[in-house]
């Protein structure tokens, strides 16, 4: 359906997208995953011809967009981050224009436009200037624009920007049920919505591809360590002393408790221990009571947080989309991420002083390593129960949403 | 190509623009042709002409400022560009929408000579020649303020710089005759040319290689032709300058003469100000 080739986009000195390469099958849809400026809109401007790359090449349905631009663009609906609306338009009227320089045929035009408004639910606007809309409304008639003409493949740029909850579920389930008829694309900086709407995930940080694999995939192979977090009532070097006899932890995170006596701690562990008997026994040994045990296994905003912060150099832009990821996570995960925020930030601290080199080097080759290596283990070992805890943390973060 | 036609064309009409154009435009010539041919007695509607042609300037920028720069502003060049449309078919039917706005106004304007009539003989021949005459201007300063419109985003700036640039073609057959007219000082004068082409293909390119050798090149060819041939610079920058200055052609028309190479003038500037155009968009997908 679509392929893209080493794709290349410089501006002067600044290299906004790093060798990229993807292909797409039919009826899948694909998230793209970044930090602001890792180049996902670029990306996308250039699939749809918007820009020219620096190097590489875009072939949609075999058509490529620079030689047979006419051809290609014909299969591509598209959505840019800002919807693309002329504020003294009607909305039909704007739709009738739309259609009309996408070539549709005169006959199929109105009836294509009515359904295309109940889709979006935007009918009950037809009439009204595009001006007067509220954001949401305009962001709906973006993403009408862009299916007009149903054309195969539909790049949507930040589809559900500016949508109040209830309106982000409907444009969901309606991206869902394109996807029976149309390849999707599109891209966000926030997770929950991906892992939701996605058969794939795409993460790229400044212009380069990080990794691709389907979610569920994606929180299951990158975490390498899984993660116990206890609360224990007793003095910290006690503690200490008690679990560093135990075999398997690889590194124990201490956060700063705002109750006296109690400790609060993350041990990290390799990849397949349960080592949750050993700490019960080494602590009851030293008499101090465990007040809470979770296990704790990495949500797709730790993965998307270590894969993205590589590099040392964590500029503005980074911190305020870590930032927002955290808060989106909030909404979705409300435990966990207030858990992890402050262990996965020290976390992230001390091993990047330790490893950082090694993980740079090894980190994508870590992945697809894994992945290979760990695909068929993984199946067999990973405990069942785990797999169910994920799937019902899902289904409560959607309820979440949708009480919102 | 006709739904940008016909978009562009009602886009004229819902805002004001449209209005506001075709009422000026009428309003002045009308002043003129009550002031000449109503009062005055005059049989002559090519005067009217004449003294209106400083029209273009005021106003084809009000016409042309909105044409590309808003569609930038707006981001609606997205929805353009990324259409099955070609940049050509796009800027002709931008074009002609401007075209038709102006042909409105031209269409009751060419009314004015047949009024005449009822007072007596009036020389059509002369009229309607300078009607067309008046028709290819327009069609050239057009032309050049939808060039300036798809360089920059802000409305303003397109309107204040295609002003500048149409102040300049009007008021460029005074200034060349001050311009000197032997050949030394043609030779530094066009030495500087090359120097301000060198460094504009720089600013646009940042390759120094290509500017020197630019510069480089031009300037041997200057000083090769003037020790060959010094007599070719006479009064050569007069020549040069003269064909930048678009209105002159259009005094032939008021003559009563079809010029021919006026016309062909005119075509041209549209067809290479349109080319310039597609040009300018095909270059900002590179950038």
């Amino acid at each position: 359906m679509i392929e893209v080739k080493n794709l290349v986009k410089r501006y002067g000195d600044y290299l906004a997208v790093d060798n990229l390469s993807f292909t797409l099958e039919k009826g899948r849809i694909l998230g793209f995953l970044g930090p602001n400026g890792a180049g996902k809109s670029t990306t996308m401007n250039i699939i749809t011809g918007y820009i020219s790359s620096t190097e590489g090449t875009v072939t949609v349905n075999g058509n490529d967009i620079y030689d047979q631009p006419e051809e290609a663009k014909k299969c591509i609906g598209y959505l840019p981050e800002i919807p693309p609306v002329y504020p003294d338009m009607t909305v039909r009227e704007y739709l009738n224009f739309v259609a009309d320089i996408k070539k549709v045929k005169r006959s199929d035009k109105n009836k294509m436009i009515s359904d295309i408004m109940n889709m979006t639910k935007i009918a009950d606007v037809s009439e009204r200037l595009i001006k007067h809309l509220s954001k949401g409304y305009k962001q709906r008639v973006g993403l009408a624009q862009a299916i007009v003409g149903y054309p195969e493949l539909l790049i949507l740029d930040e589809p559900t920007v500016g949508l109040d909850p209830m309106q982000i579920i409907e444009i969901r389930d309606l991206i869902h049920s394109l996807s029976k008829n149309h390849t999707i694309i599109l891209s966000s900086h926030i997770l929950s919505e991906v892992s939701a709407i996605c058969d794939e995930v795409m993460i790229i940080n400044k212009g380069k591809f990080i990794v691709r694999d389907t979610p569920e995939n994606l929180s299951k192979h990158i975490g390498g360590s899984n993660g116990l977090h206890i609360q224990v009532k007793g003095d910290k070097d006690i503690v200490q002393n008690a679990l560093s006899p135990i075999d398997g932890i690889t590194q124990i995170v201490y956060e700063e408790s705002n109750q006296e006596g109690i400790v609060k701690l993350t041990i990290y562990t390799g990849e397949e221990i349960d080592i949750r008997e050993d700490v019960f026994f080494a602590l009851s040994d030293v008499r101090c009571p465990i007040l809470d045990m979770t296990s704790t296994s990495m949500s797709l905003e730790d993965i998307f947080l270590e894969l993205t912060q590589d590099d040392e150099i964590t500029n503005q832009g980074e911190v305020t989309d870590q930032e927002e990821a955290a808060n989106q996570g909030k909404v979705t995960n409300q435990e966990k991420v207030a858990n992890q925020e402050k262990v996965t930030d020290q976390e992230k601290v001390a091993k990047q002083e330790k490893i950082t080199d090694q993980e740079k080097a090894t980190n994508q080759e870590k992945v697809i390593n894994q992945e290979k290596a760990t695909n068929q283990e993984k199946v067999i070992n990973q405990d069942k129960a785990t797999d169910q805890k994920q799937a019902t943390d899902q289904k409560e973060a959607e309820n979440h949403v949708s009480d919102l | 190509m006709l739904a940008i036609y016909k978009k562009e064309l009602k886009s004229y009409f819902t805002s004001m623009t449209g209005y506001v154009f075709i009422a000026f435009f009428l309003c002045i010539i009308g002043i003129y042709y009550v002031a000449y041919n109503l009062v005055g007695s005059l049989a002559n509607f090519e005067y009217v002409l004449s003294s209106a042609s400083f029209l273009f300037v005021l106003l084809v920028p009000i016409l042309t400022m909105r044409i590309m720069a808003e569609e930038k502003k707006q981001k609606t060049d997205q929805l353009l560009y990324t259409s099955p449309l070609s940049p050509t078919s796009i800027i002709m039917g931008k074009y002609l929408a401007v075209i038709t706005v102006f042909l409105i106004a031209m269409a009751i304007v060419s009314l004015y000579p047949v009024i005449l009539l009822q007072f007596g003989n009036i020389p059509l021949k002369i009229a309607y020649g300078s009607i067309l005459g008046f028709l290819l201007l327009g069609a050239a300063y057009i032309a050049i303020g939808l060039f300036i419109s798809s360089l920059t985003e802000s409305q303003l700036v397109a309107a204040v710089v295609s002003f500048v640039v149409m102040l300049i073609t009007v008021l460029m057959s005074g200034i060349v005759e001050m311009f000197p007219k032997d050949n030394k000082s043609a030779l530094i004068i066009f030495s500087v040319i090359v120097i301000l082409i060198c460094l504009i293909t720089y600013v646009v390119m940042h390759n120094i290689t290509i500017s020197l050798s630019l510069g480089i090149i031009g300037e041997t060819i200057l000083m090769v032709i003037y020790f060959i041939k010094p007599t070719l610079f006479d009064g050569l920058v007069v020549r040069f300058f003269d064909w930048f200055s678009v209105i002159e052609r259009y005094n032939n028309f008021l003559m009563g003469m079809l010029d021919l190479s006026a016309v062909i003038y005119y075509i041209s500037i549209v067809f290479l100000f349109l080319f310039l155009t597609v040009q300018s968009i095909k270059k900002s997908r590179w950038s």
